[in-house]
């Protein structure tokens, strides 16, 4: 198998600007099917512009970025939704919808779908059996914990069965074990065969898992290195 | 689209509805009122036009005839008449049968007529028009070719404030039709606003919808669905009041003294009914459709 088969995210001198602020300069990024990668660098280095970009969250100022051989800067509008649903994005500010319960928070991924009933159900419940939190199922978020209103973000994002899960400072507003607890499942997923992409600060995860270090620094790649 | 997702759509609607209920509330009271406004001016409208064309219904042209007019040559007068297109019945009215007339109609007042030393009414043909001659474009050259004959020494066409009212009733339809439009606009930017409101109190979560794979149409159905119900209710509402105030207005007009009596008086037709509902549940749909325009591009 070559190399481009196997590629899951490509960026060519990608560049993005906010007027005459530069947030990202010149990004070349290959990122492998199963890859783990995390992306770090201080605050304002470009972490979470980077992740926006892959699920076309923003618009490129320059450059381009192929998500799965699918051309971001090509694609249709209407064809945007198709391409989110092969990743599952989580969030430093989970994200959940406060008036959904912990259920329906994880099932609208299906429904939007279009999926059947009993397989949003099935589906639903063994995600939530997987985060940990199937007996929270009828739940609204604001009555969890920060660590279990992550879980449940990471639930939605790991429910579509998705080829590329991104995560944006997922620990950024937990404790230790919170954290930890957050940072296992995503292990799980990328067992499963899920590529992994986490914007972090908190150097203490890269010991957690074999993978690869892309550092940013004021918008340019500092450093790549495997761990 | 399947069961799931129209199952979904529909508690999305039902939830908008009951997360702010004095809002789609507001809604439903504007599209209530402008279409009660709008449907009040169509049964004005209605009923007068059902008069005039009552009116216009028995409109009749009388064309006086010379006092010597030989009986020989008014039996050919009548029968060139009705051969004229337009012209239904005919029916002669001599000098004798036109006083008699005039002493009917003035029974209280006989003694005016009691110095008259001969009758000075003419002899005349009353002439009713067949179906569909009665609009004043068609009348107006029949007049002429009738006047044309030597022998009628006169042609009266009455009604000419008829006419003038019918001037009244069409320029009254202009402006219905103007402050409908103005209503209807009006409405459609209310149901614009309110659905803005509700967007923007629903912000993160339309956002939330759109990163997980929503499409556009998945985002905007339960609203334009919700807003096609609000449109609907309040086409309801408002066909309900101008019944209810029909029918109590009906209920008052029994007096013979009045020149409309209750009989005369219709109520709007099923069609005219439908019609105004659909007008409302078009202005909801419209509204939604700019305010979701609006937000999905932003």
């Amino acid at each position: 198998m070559t190399m481009e088969a196997e590629s899951v995210i490509r960026m060519f001198h990608v560049h993005k600007r906010y007027g005459s602020q530069i947030a990202l300069h010149d990004i070349n990024l290959n990122v492998m099917k199963n890859d783990f990668v995390f992306i770090t660098g201080q605050s304002g280095a470009g972490k979470t512009t980077l992740l926006r970009l892959l699920f076309l969250d923003e618009e490129v100022s320059e450059g381009q970025i192929l998500v799965n051989g699918i051309h971001l800067q090509r694609i249709r509008r209407a064809k945007i939704p198709f391409l989110r649903r092969n990743m599952g994005v989580v969030f430093q500010d989970f994200r959940l919808i406060p008036s959904y319960t912990v259920y329906e928070n994880v099932a609208l991924v299906l429904e939007t779908a279009g999926q059947q009933t009993r397989y949003i159900k099935k589906k639903v419940r063994q995600v939530l059996r997987m985060v940990g939190l199937e007996d929270r199922l009828h739940t609204y978020p604001p009555r969890l914990s920060g660590g279990e209103q992550q879980r449940v973000a990471v639930a939605r994002a790991a429910v579509g069965n998705p080829l590329i899960l991104l995560a944006d400072e997922p620990t950024g507003n937990l404790d230790t074990a919170a954290a930890d607890m957050v940072f296992d499942l995503f292990r799980q997923l990328h067992t499963r065969g899920t590529t992994v992409i986490v914007a972090t600060h908190d150097c203490r995860l890269f010991e957690k898992v074999q993978g690869r270090i892309i550092e940013l620094n004021r918008g340019r790649v500092e450093s790549k290195h495997n761990i | 689209m399947n069961f799931t997702t129209l199952s979904f759509i529909f508690q999305r609607v039902r939830r908008n509805i009951s997360t702010s209920p004095y809002l789609h509330l507001a809604t439903t009271a504007t599209i209530a009122f402008s279409l009660l406004i709008i449907g009040a001016f169509g049964l004005i409208y209605v009923n007068i036009n059902n008069l005039i064309r009552s009116w216009q219904d028995n409109i009749r042209v009388v064309a006086y005839l010379s006092d010597e007019l030989p009986q020989g040559s008014r039996e050919r007068l009548q029968q060139r008449l009705a051969k004229l297109y337009g012209v239904g019945n005919i029916r002669y009215i001599s000098k004798d049968d036109a006083m008699d007339r005039l002493k009917r109609q003035m029974k209280h007042r006989l003694s005016l007529l009691e110095g008259l030393r001969e009758n000075p009414l003419p002899a005349s043909f009353e002439i009713r028009l067949v179906q569909g001659w009665q609009s004043w474009d068609r009348l107006d050259p029949l007049v002429d070719q009738i006047k044309a004959f030597p022998e009628i020494e006169d042609v009266e066409c009455g009604q000419a404030w008829l006419r003038r009212f019918s001037q009244f009733i069409a320029f009254f339809k202009l402006a219905s039709l103007i402050i409908g439009v103005l209503i209807a606009a009006t409405t459609v930017f209310v149901c614009t606003n309110t659905i803005k409101l509700t967007l923007y109190t629903k912000r993160q979560e339309l956002d939330i919808m759109r990163l997980v794979g929503a499409t556009d149409t998945f985002i905007q159905t339960p609203f334009h669905i919700q807003n096609l119900i609000e449109g609907l209710l309040g086409g309801l509402i408002a066909v309900g009041v101008l019944f209810g105030t029909y029918r109590l207005f009906i209920s008052k007009v029994q007096s013979p003294h009045l020149f409309l009596s209750s009989g005369e008086i219709s109520f709007l037709s099923l069609t005219a009914c439908g019609v105004l509902l659909s007008v409302g549940m078009l202005m909801g749909w419209l509204g939604s459709c700019l305010s979701l325009k609006q937000f999905l591009q932003s």
